[in-house]
């Protein structure tokens, strides 16, 4: 026992002769602490606004899986200054309500918070099931799949979303391209069935929020028959929803409509995909709806993959983006916005949805960006982009 | 002058014979081992379905296009070797390149081969196979005019796709290094042919533009420096261990006896 009191009064000794040594130590320790890098902040700038003269124009964003808000903002930065006035951004149920009744709203805030400092509106997208209310049945399924007797609780998340957001997002989309299959949670692809989600969730979220705007789902441009595993024909599906009642439980009607390969100016067929099937889709919407009823579409454009078999060149998409604006403005009075698929992923797919993007994941600002940045800022498109090929 | 021998010091001697004897076990153990010829999972285990459910999305070129009735392309042809190396018929479903890796989840699909890139943030849910192709940027020159890497690019002329990739990597390649002339073209392949006719010194494409334009213009001599790396790999659920381990096996022995090389050069 002594030995140990010895030691310890030894130590105590050490300490009192070079106590000044020690302090000394703590505080260069301190501020070695301060001249280190910290994480990245993001805090808000002045209130900003959008210097535009194509109000149309509008993109979709992918922010929501973005680990830094620093990223967030500097994409909202690029959306101002490429002369867009709206966003399309992805908020999903998943994260919102991650247990039953738990809600957690700081990754959602984030996006309104710099959307709205940088001058920019948005567009809702709202989906992705959270695994406490996919009532798992034995079978595997994905985060699509949302059954029936969880329609409710959705709706309660929705209104509670809009509640949050009022005056902030006003626009929200229910779902994403239920015609598809995969969309759908692999559960049958029946319009009548998405109808009744859109009548569970109108009433409750008007009731949450006055001013809020419900848009039907935007459907996939496809040509899958009926009975098809994959999915259904969206003009077949748009006449089926209809058909089922849902128009009173929709105030305006979300569109994806996509070139592929073909020009902005190509006449539209119901056999075809390209950008004017908007048009087909408008068409069926004034045979059954108030025709006042305005249509966002929210998401559309061109891919330049070099493989791809529906990309263009580069060179075309630049051409065609730019078109289709033009296009847009002058023969579809009853469109609201034009949203391009997509500003940018906060990582490569290394694929080719990565040529959809309007820039790189580090920010880098490709051709088309520069392109649509003059044509909604009236501003001159400048010399030649490209040599000519060569000739022997 | 006097030597004495050290006296022997029975604890070392007994020390390193341990050890070598451990090592001895474990080399003939490991002889063992490999010789053995062990029963994988079987077939039915592997795949329950009784056959190879092969998730594609058919809509790029050279790896998998569709016709009205057929599936065809390197990986389609990759899809049919690796059914005949397990010995399991295979079945390909075409969807679109959005729903791949839910069919995995879903149990629509057993494995995904449509030129998938290996992904580190589905790591969770995916596992990928060994890479089979390397579908990066490559850096094409003159064989008679040869330029090592990016690095000797200074002071020549660099052809690349306008707004493709390249013209990226391009453009961050002006800010490491001396500078040299960016020349945009509408295509690769016309990027290609600038310097097949000698208006640049090297072009910078995708190594499967570069394939495809070497196809068509068998008789001249480049060089190709690969520059960024593209891993394309065949994805499993990460629920399906066993599954993974059969067909990374099977790649493997298709790459060791050069099936995949000889599929590749049939399309590239």
């Amino acid at each position: 026992m002594n030995k140990y009191r010895t030691k310890l009064i030894e130590i105590t000794n050490i300490f009192l002769r070079h106590w000044a040594w020690v302090v000394r130590f703590i505080i260069i320790w301190l501020l070695l602490g301060l001249i280190s890098p910290t994480l990245p902040r993001a805090p808000l700038e002045a209130q900003q606004t959008v210097d535009t003269t194509k109000p149309m124009v509008c993109v979709h964003t992918r922010l929501i899986d973005e680990v830094y808000e620093w990223k967030i903002q500097r994409s909202l930065q690029l959306v101002r200054e490429m002369g867009a006035t709206t966003i399309v951004e992805f908020f999903p149920w998943a994260y919102g309500e991650p247990t039953h009744g738990h809600y957690d709203w700081a990754s959602f805030d984030r996006i309104a918070r710099q959307a709205h400092n940088q001058g920019l509106h948005v567009i809702a997208r709202m989906g992705l099931v959270p695994e406490w209310a996919r009532k798992q049945t034995g079978n595997p399924t994905t985060l699509n799949y949302l059954p029936d007797d969880s329609f409710q609780v959705f709706s309660d998340f929705v209104a509670l979303f809009a509640k949050r957001y009022a005056g902030t997002i006003d626009q929200i989309i229910i779902w994403n391209e239920p015609n598809l299959s995969f969309e759908w949670g692999y559960r049958p692809v029946v319009a009548a069935d998405y109808a009744r989600l859109l009548k569970t969730v109108y009433a409750p979220a008007h009731a949450a929020n006055p001013n809020v705007m419900i848009l039907a789902a935007p459907l996939a441009p496809t040509l899958e028959p009926p009975g098809s595993p994959n999915g259904l024909n969206d003009l077949l599906y748009l006449k089926a929803l209809y058909e089922a009642g849902a128009a009173p439980y929709f105030d305006a009607l979300a569109m994806h409509t996509y070139g592929f390969t073909e020009p902005p100016e190509a006449n539209s067929s119901p056999t075809e995909l390209n950008f004017r099937r908007a048009e087909l889709l408008h068409e069926i919407m004034l045979q059954y709806d108030n025709p006042k009823k305005p249509v966002f579409i929210t998401e559309s454009g061109w891919n330049d993959n070099p493989r791809w078999t529906k990309a263009v060149r580069p060179s075309q998409r630049v051409a065609y983006t730019v078109n289709a604006f033009q296009w847009a403005e002058n023969n579809w009075p009853w469109l609201d916005k034009l949203c391009l698929w997509v500003l940018r992923y906060p990582a490569n797919t290394q694929s080719y949805p990565d040529n959809f993007a309007l820039i790189t994941p580090d920010f880098e600002l490709t051709p088309i960006y520069y392109a649509i940045q003059a044509y909604a800022r009236g501003w001159e498109q400048g010399k030649e982009l490209w040599l000519p090929a060569p000739v022997r | 002058m006097v030597t004495r021998s050290r006296p022997l010091n029975f604890f070392a001697i007994f020390t390193v014979l341990t050890l070598w004897m451990w090592v001895l076990a474990g080399v003939l153990f490991w002889i063992r081992w490999n010789s053995v010829e062990r029963p994988s999972a079987p077939v039915k285990e592997l795949f329950p379905y009784g056959e190879i459910r092969i998730g594609v999305d058919a809509s790029y070129p050279p790896f998998e296009v569709a016709t009205s009735t057929d599936l065809y392309g390197i990986d389609i042809d990759i899809g049919k070797a690796l059914g005949a190396r397990l010995k399991v018929p295979v079945r390909f479903i075409n969807m679109g390149y959005d729903g791949l890796y839910d069919s995995l989840k879903a149990d629509q699909a057993d494995i995904l081969i449509s030129a998938l890139t290996i992904d580190y943030s589905r790591s969770g849910d995916v596992l990928y196979t060994i890479p089979y192709f390397n579908g990066g940027q490559v850096l094409v020159t003159d064989g008679q005019h040869p330029l090592a890497d990016m690095n000797a690019v200074s002071g020549h002329s660099l052809a690349f796709e306008f707004g493709s990739d390249a013209n990226l990597t391009a453009r961050a390649w002006l800010r490491r290094i001396a500078p040299f002339q960016l020349m945009p073209y509408e295509t690769p392949s016309i990027a290609l042919d600038s310097v097949r006719l000698g208006d640049s010194d090297a072009a910078l494409v995708d190594a499967t533009s570069a394939g495809l334009y070497m196809r068509q213009h068998p008789d001249w001599q480049s060089q190709e420096v690969v520059v960024t790396d593209l891993l394309y790999a065949i994805a499993i659920s990460s629920k399906r261990g066993a599954t993974w381990s059969a067909v990374n096996e099977a790649l493997k022995s298709l790459m060791d006896d050069k099936t995949i090389a000889a599929i590749i050069k049939d399309w590239l």
